[in-house]
């Protein structure tokens, strides 16, 4: 199927997490004659959410989707989004780079997550995924984001740590081969290979 | 795709078990220097290794940034010495030593291997000036370590090599005595000495290496300690296969993140990666420690026996996920025991447990040998053979390397302790058995011949 075609879309769904969600969603869908070309998942503290973009065979209204797919929810039980694919939604991700994980640890409090973002918003740094993990009173953060390669990364470091250390958190900015080296069977070399 | 959890554990491994690379070793072939006047063998020396290795610290200093992952140690690993002393003097080889020292400080390594001689089946003139000019380079110099293999399986074991060693290792410790014999724990006396091994004292650019190379060595007894304790937590009647399967997986990523170093930095340094030595290599830093590992399996006072079967288990399964890890595996790839630098081991040796003989009985299943062990200041040199030869026997029957490195502390005696600080750590003079029981056989001298290859058992 075209994905070019101007008959895609992107659908997003909230909703308190249960098992089924995504066959109520995929199913509502794909019985519309759609091919669900892109699909990102994740659960933060019980609540499930689902991004993914589907091409149609024919022309179909965004009202129609969101109705077809609410058919498979209780009332006030999902939020639903749906939009027309934009055709440049790639190219406005501000840089391509390479990939580095970043992670916070220390005691929670409000407004860690506002400093991070900033920071990293304003090097131009693209955050690809993020996550949160409670142990007690102290949270860890680990998010995967994509760094311009003219960024001076040595510097990007310090400055971040600077950042926190006020807080009282600890924070790192590693490349993901780190990550991928201890985690994949590959061969070492092939990272490099991307790397490149 | 990362997922939270890899990211999770690999950060545990860095930030609170202490992984990390021990060592990035950039391998020099300075054979071309060779030259009948000293004076510009001595220039071209520092000349190339400033050439080669002028950017080696800077490369791993950014990539241990880039990758949040500390490179300890950079150094330096040269052809054997030997080579450029054909035909010259003692004073030469100590010129030569002063230069090598010079340019390791200049390009900012903080050893520079190398100073070597390979005499397991005879001795040039030039090897023979090497091996006695050691007192002056080991004690005039800051950065050199030498290494003299004295015995190999296919060439048997050069008694009369080991003779005069068991005398400079003396004189060694002699020349260093304002600071307790340390120049002695700048050499070590193989038995099948490896070529491309990264660590120190005995890491030298072999004869089949390449012109330049990047070896290196990781480590991470901590490590794996750590995620023996947690299967035991897990599991506390865990069987022994059980551990060993933990140890080779968490051997498998240590190796790796090695391999991810060493190919980035060859690469950035257009030079050729040549191996990935995992060794559990200890510090004296609690948690950073290999004694810690058996005693997480459960030997609780080390020397007990069980201890030898401990070790060997921990060796395979080192080399096992190495093995898997990396096609370019080399160098030691095992288990070290170098009392000094291992609190846990260095302390079983001050409490008795762990002995001379019992810690002999572990090198014939670890990766290398009797390694940083103090000895009481009247040891004589025959005494000191007798360690050498036995250490060799080892090596040369099983087809393995072994080494030592014992420091004859002047002035010490049994029991006394001795701190040379910083990876060097503090230990224990410990007494030798039968100390001048074996004079007759070693003054005998000659060779023992290499050992028969087949009837195994």
């Amino acid at each position: 199927m075209d994905r070019k075609s101007s008959n895609r879309y992107v659908v997003s769904v909230l909703v308190a997490d249960r098992v089924g969600i995504l066959k109520d969603i995929t199913s509502a869908v794909t019985d519309m004659g759609a091919n669900i070309d892109g699909i990102s998942q994740t659960v933060a503290s019980g609540y499930f959410t689902v991004i993914l973009t589907a091409t149609f065979k024919k022309s179909v209204s965004t009202e129609v989707i969101h109705g077809q797919i609410m058919q498979n929810f209780s009332r006030d039980e999902a939020e639903i989004v749906v939009r027309p694919y934009q055709e440049d939604a790639v190219k406005r991700v501000p840089v391509q780079g390479n990939r580095y994980a970043v992670t916070v640890t220390g005691k929670d409090r409000a407004g860690i997550l506002k400093m991070v973002t900033a920071f990293l918003a304003g090097k131009e740094i693209n955050i690809e995924d993020w996550y949160v993990e409670f142990q007690g009173r102290n949270v860890t953060h680990i998010g995967v984001i994509s760094v311009p390669r003219v960024l001076d990364i040595k510097q990007t470091q310090e400055e971040f740590r600077q950042l926190l250390v006020p807080l009282g958190l600890t924070s790192y900015i590693q490349h993901e081969n780190i990550f991928r080296a201890t985690n994949e069977i590959g061969p070492i070399e092939s990272l490099l290979d991307e790397k490149r | 795709m990362l997922t939270k959890s890899d990211i999770i554990s690999t950060v545990r491994m860095l930030q609170e078990e202490n992984l990390d690379v021990r060592t990035v070793t950039m391998g020099i072939n300075l054979v071309e220097c060779a030259g009948r006047d000293m004076k510009s063998t001595a220039a071209l020396v520092y000349k190339k290794i400033k050439l080669k290795a002028g950017n080696l610290v800077r490369i791993c200093d950014e990539l241990s940034a880039q990758y949040g992952l500390p490179v300890v140690n950079k150094r330096l690993a040269v052809s054997p010495a030997s080579l450029l002393l054909e035909g010259h003097s003692r004073v030469d080889a100590l010129t030569l030593a002063k230069a090598m020292d010079k340019a390791a400080a200049d390009v900012k390594v903080d050893l520079i291997g190398g100073f070597t001689a390979l005499v397991q089946k005879g001795m040039t003139p030039g090897e023979k000036i090497l091996i006695e000019s050691l007192p002056e380079v080991l004690s005039q110099t800051h950065r050199v370590c030498s290494s003299v293999n004295v015995a190999t399986t296919k060439a048997g074991m050069n008694v009369d090599a080991i003779r005069l060693m068991g005398k400079t290792i003396l004189r060694i410790a002699q020349a260093t005595k304002n600071k307790k014999g340390f120049g002695a724990a700048k050499l070590v006396v193989f038995a099948n000495i490896p070529e491309d091994n990264p660590f120190m004292a005995g890491a030298f650019l072999g004869a089949g290496e390449p012109e330049c190379v990047i070896n290196v060595g990781v480590s991470g007894p901590g490590v794996v300690k750590r995620s023996i304790d947690r299967l035991i937590k897990q599991n506390p009647n865990c069987s022994l296969d059980e551990i060993a399967e933990e140890a080779k997986h968490t051997a498998f990523r240590v190796t790796r993140t090695g391999e991810l170093i060493g190919r980035d930095v060859a690469e950035r340094l257009g030079v050729q990666f040549g191996v990935v030595d995992l060794s559990l290599a200890p510090t004296p830093r609690v948690g950073d420690s290999i004694g810690e590992i058996y005693i997480a399996m459960g030997i609780k006072k080390l020397g007990a026996p069980g201890t030898t079967a401990a070790v060997a288990l921990l060796n395979d399964a080192v080399k096992k996920g190495g093995a898997f890890a990396s096609s370019s595996v080399g160098g030691m790839s095992g288990a070290f025991i170098p009392v000094m630098e291992d609190h846990a081991l260095a302390k079983a040796v001050a409490d008795g447990t762990l002995t001379l003989e019992k810690l002999e009985a572990m090198t014939a299943v670890c990766s290398v040998g009797l390694d940083m062990i103090l000895l009481p200041g009247n040891t004589t040199a025959e005494t000191i053979c007798g360690i050498i030869m036995d250490e060799a026997a080892i090596g040369m029957i099983n087809r393995k390397t072994t080494g030592v490195r014992v420091i004859p502390v002047p002035g010490k005696k049994v029991g006394d302790r001795v701190d040379f600080g910083g990876l060097f750590g503090s230990g224990t003079v410990t007494n030798v058995n039968c100390p001048n029981g074996s004079a007759e056989f070693v003054n005998r001298g000659g060779h023992i011949p290499a050992p028969i290859q087949s009837l195994g058992n």
